[in-house]
């Protein structure tokens, strides 16, 4: 029980650089928790989940320790500019979202279509980038997803993909690009209206 | 330990000054303390006391050491500085005026 309390704290601060030392001074203190307990006379099962309760909340020192080293080796500027980017590259490319009928509109003809083909191509680049410079900031956190966060972020990309793929099969079979571009917007809500259900599904079952 | 806890662990930076200044102490022996003192109707998650020292530590009031003790354990040490024994001080007396003005402010007999 003692090597597993061991591996439970080293567990709960797996994948955070620079919290040695804390990791270190929390568990020394829970071990210490545990054994007395257990010279109190509890049981190995009951003291282990006592001391693992004592130790409550970290995600905050966890954070504040990842910040510290980033700007212990001055990038806490640069990640603040990577965000920047990164929120410029999405608003970019929402903005060739929205904007790739408009070589259609203008040249009716192929070229206009590999227009807009280009311009979704361009943006859908720009999310990628923009969502890998998101996670590497965020890669503390990343690890930490419930499932039912696994379940929703699965349910929103079957939701976009499916939207796309319609998009696509709907505006060659009828040809009215003009218009088929709601797809989008409308694929966007629905996403947007199953995570509100879930939401309030999961605050149901929490009361 | 719903309401009362909130209300002492607003005071967390003074306890652990408290019991600082009687000696270097390390996590767990002051949670014990505290644990001791309440008669086990209080005490601090470790999370908590952690942060509370690494406040403590960054405004000069505490500094820390590494020591070990018999069976290869590393603990943390603190220590109370100068610094700190004046803000010790200091939020004693804040805690007695805000004690008076509660006991005042909660009484009900005219």
């Amino acid at each position: 029980m003692r090597n597993k309390l061991i591996s439970y704290v080293d567990l709960l601060f797996a994948g955070n650089p620079n919290t040695e030392d804390i990791k270190q001074e929390i568990l020394q203190n829970t071990l210490d928790r545990y054994d007395d307990l257990i010279a109190q006379g509890k049981s190995p099962e009951a003291a282990y989940s006592l001391a693992i309760s004592g130790i409550g909340d970290i995600s905050e020192i966890i954070g504040s320790a990842a910040s510290q080293g980033a700007s212990d080796n001055q990038s806490g500027a640069k990640a603040k500019k990577n965000e920047g980017d990164s929120k410029l590259l999405r608003a970019v490319a929402v903005a060739l979202y929205i904007l790739c009928p408009v070589p259609l509109f203008i040249i009716q003809n192929e070229i206009g279509l590999c227009l807009l083909l280009v311009m979704v191509a361009v943006a859908t680049a720009l999310m990628v980038i923009s969502n890998s410079q998101k996670r590497k900031e965020q890669n503390v956190y990343v690890i930490h997803l419930t499932p039912q966060q696994k379940l929703r972020k699965g349910i929103r990309s079957a939701i976009n993909t499916a939207g796309l793929v319609i998009y696509f099969v709907i505006s060659f079979a009828t040809g009215a690009w003009f218009i088929t571009w709601l797809v989008f917007p409308i694929a966007a809500t629905i996403s947007e209206l199953v995570g509100a259900c879930m939401d309030l599904k999961e605050e149901k079952n929490e009361k | 330990m719903s309401i009362a806890g909130d209300l002492i662990r607003g005071h967390t930076d003074a306890i652990i000054l408290a019991r600082l200044l009687r000696s270097d102490s390390y996590g767990y022996e002051i949670n014990k303390t505290i644990s001791t003192l309440s008669c086990g109707r209080f005490e601090l998650k470790e999370a908590t006391l952690y942060t509370a020292f690494k406040r403590l530590e960054e405004a000069g009031y505490i500094t820390s050491y590494w020591g070990s003790s018999g069976a290869g354990a590393r603990r943390r040490y603190y220590t109370i500085t100068p610094a700190g024994r004046e803000a010790s001080g200091r939020l004693l007396q804040e805690w007695e005026e805000t004690k008076d003005i509660m006991d005042k402010l909660l009484e009900t007999r005219e």
